[in-house]
């Protein structure tokens, strides 16, 4: 057999292998991308076609004074939720990672068991247990603040509530993440450290910290990413209220989308916060990577 | 210059249900290089780590110096520890690994310096300072794994198998530079292998366990030459003894003469000086080098493998009732595969040992 005949076997290989993902990538993927970028410079209603319209719907995004809201909500929620929930699962991982076998499997699945709850329940659970006149937890809040708070109606509790229920939600994922990663510190480093003379205090800083941050950098990435994405909560549990408090990004674009039929100007938001979650992501990722080469 | 022996008195380890160290009492002087060898799971490298403190005491009593330190932490018993994974910390570069002790007890920047330069300068790795762990071959890192100990400058320097993880030239090479080490610096050394050339090689005394016991501790040569036990004499000493069963057909003056179950031609006298009964059954022990080709009667071997290593080669074949033998030879180069050859031992070489394995003497 010929070697050009042969290579041309080997290219029809690579491409029946690798056709099924490409035609899925673009069909559901790269089509629909180049779909908003396109719509984002139109007027288009949310269906059919519009008319060209230039940087028009930027322009009057970057004048929109509720974009700016919503942006600033969605960097109030990340502060919210990014680093306070990889702090938890931290501790939570250490926590478990010290109990032996079957407990530390069972102890695993009760933190990981929200996770699988679909978003629906989760914020179903967490409007009664915050219920103003019925809910198990308004009892909690009256004892620190002297009455009951209707929570997801008020400006100030909001949104830290909504990252309450996030953190609640997600959490098991990360220590999930952060236990695989202490299961591969190896024991005898912890041993030799023990020998050198180092405080449990110690062993953290200066063997487990430094050790897992590849792991925790990925968490607080993944993690950025997703809570930039935040929507459903919102959604479900506040409508964007009271007084816009909870309104976010993706509270806008789909607003604009699907309420109010401005097909265009959805996809010039949705074009700014993937730019905005692009760039974050990877100047956050490299900010990471270099603290924990240092 | 104070004691810094390690004293074991009546130690004992159980896991739950199971007891791994079962009542070791030991001596290990100053300045010696002790070497725990037995076959794996016998306990040697628990008992190592009880030494270190990484591993609770169950009962019994460790005392390093004249210190009873069972119950204190490991930092505080005055050991340092060479792991079989060299468990360098692999973020932190040669110089870092090494001062690592020195910054934990915040010592002053140049004492530290100073230290961490001169086990460098011991072990070579001055230029290798700056790099990573992952940046260096076995070898070095097993020297950085040391440089940590010697950096610490304890009483009593502990080895977990350290060359195992070595390729067998680099492992032959670091045996040599540990014995230097250890003329050099004088310190304690405990050493657990279950290479029994590594414990004859670098021993002052070697203790041999198995199933949680010491089963004989000494010189190297005294265990060579004198094993106590059946176990012993088959695990020192490479390749191992040769055990025949045999049956003691009369006593002489100063012994026994005994001949080999199936093996009816050839009489042995053995030397004993608390000879067993006729028709007591024994295990006889020979070791390869003492059994010597001969023209006359004999043990026929049916040689089936040789192991040619050019100054020495290894005959490996049956008896005639289908025990395996070892025997060795000398220079002598003839192609024995396949051939039957006859052997017998030398006079007064052979060990009796009773059936449960004890030696008789």
């Amino acid at each position: 057999m010929s070697k050009s005949n042969r290579r041309r076997r080997e290219l029809r290989t690579a491409a029946l292998l690798t056709a099924p993902f490409l035609i899925l990538f673009s069909v559901f993927f790269l089509y629909p991308t180049y779909k908003v970028i396109a719509l984002s410079f139109t007027d288009s209603p949310l269906i059919g076609e519009g008319n060209w319209v230039g940087l028009a719907n930027y322009v009057e995004l970057f004048n929109d004074r509720l974009f700016y809201t919503s942006l600033w909500n969605n960097f109030y929620f990340v502060l919210l939720t990014v680093i306070p929930t990889t702090v938890i699962a931290l501790l939570i991982a250490l926590a478990v990672s010290r109990l032996k076998g079957r407990t530390q499997a069972l102890v695993l699945t009760m933190f990981f068991l929200p996770y699988v709850l679909p978003v629906s329940v989760v914020t179903m659970i967490w409007s009664w247990m915050l219920d103003f006149q019925f809910g198990i937890l308004q009892p909690l809040i009256e004892a620190v603040t002297g009455k009951p708070v209707p929570v997801f109606k008020n400006p100030y509790w909001v949104m830290p509530m909504i990252a309450v229920v996030t953190i609640w939600w997600t959490n098991g994922f990360n220590v999930l993440l952060l236990i695989a990663g202490l299961r591969n510190i190896p024991a005898d480093l912890y041993e030799a450290a023990a020998l050198d003379g180092a405080t449990p205090w110690q062993r953290f800083w200066r063997v487990t910290w430094p050790l897992l941050w590849p792991v925790t950098a990925l968490v607080l990435t993944l993690q950025l990413i997703l809570q930039l994405k935040i929507f459903d909560q919102v959604y479900l549990l506040s409508g964007g209220g009271p007084f816009n408090q909870s309104y976010v990004v993706l509270m806008q674009m789909y607003r604009e989308a699907f309420q109010l039929n401005n097909g265009g100007y959805a996809s010039a938001v949705a074009m700014v916060l993937f730019v905005l979650i692009v760039v974050v992501s990877i100047l956050q990722y490299q900010l990471l990577r270099i603290g924990g080469r240092k | 210059m104070q004691d810094t022996g390690v004293h074991l008195r009546e130690v004992r380890k159980s896991f739950g249900a199971a007891e791994v160290i079962r009542g070791v009492d030991m001596d290990v002087r100053r300045g010696e290089f002790a070497v725990f060898v037995g076959p794996s799971g016998c306990g040697k490298s628990t008992l190592l780590r009880m030494i270190a403190g990484l591993e609770e005491t169950t009962d019994g009593k460790i005392v390093i110096g004249d210190r009873d330190v069972t119950d204190e932490d490991p930092v505080d018993r005055g050991v340092a520890m060479v792991f079989q994974s060299y468990a360098l910390y692999p973020h932190l570069s040669v110089y870092e690994n090494m001062a690592f002790s020195l910054r934990l007890a915040k010592r002053p920047r140049a004492e530290i310096d100073e230290k961490v330069r001169e086990a460098a300068g011991i072990l070579q790795l001055i230029e290798h300072l700056d790099k990573k762990p992952g940046q260096l071959s076995g070898g070095q890192r097993q020297r950085v794994a040391i440089g940590r100990a010697i950096v610490r400058a304890p009483d009593v320097f502990l080895f977990d198998e350290p060359l195992s993880n070595l390729d067998a030239e680099l492992r032959v090479q670091m045996r040599l530079e540990l014995a230097r080490l250890h003329q050099k610096l004088g310190a304690t050394m405990i050493y657990v292998t279950h290479d029994q050339v590594e414990a004859m090689t670098l021993a002052d005394r070697i203790f041999v366990l198995q199933g949680g016991h010491v089963q004989q501790s000494g010189a190297p040569l005294d265990l060579y030459d004198d094993p106590s036990n059946r176990f012993v004499a088959g695990f020192i000493g490479s390749p191992s003894m040769n055990f025949f069963d045999a049956v003691v057909e009369a006593q002489t003056g100063q012994g026994v003469t005994v001949r080999l179950t199936g093996q009816p031609d050839l009489p042995l006298d053995i030397v004993l000086a608390d000879p067993p009964a006729p028709g007591t059954e024994i295990v006889l022990g020979i070791r390869p080098e003492h059994l010597a080709v001969t023209d006359g009667e004999g043990l026929r071997v049916t040689v089936d493998v040789a192991e040619e290593l050019g100054g020495v080669s290894y005959q490996h074949g049956t008896l005639e009732g289908g025990d395996a033998v070892i025997f060795q030879q000398i220079g002598a180069r003839h192609e024995m595969h396949g051939t039957v050859q006859t052997v017998v031992p030398e006079p007064g070489r052979a060990f009796a040992f009773d059936r449960s394995g004890t030696r008789i003497r």
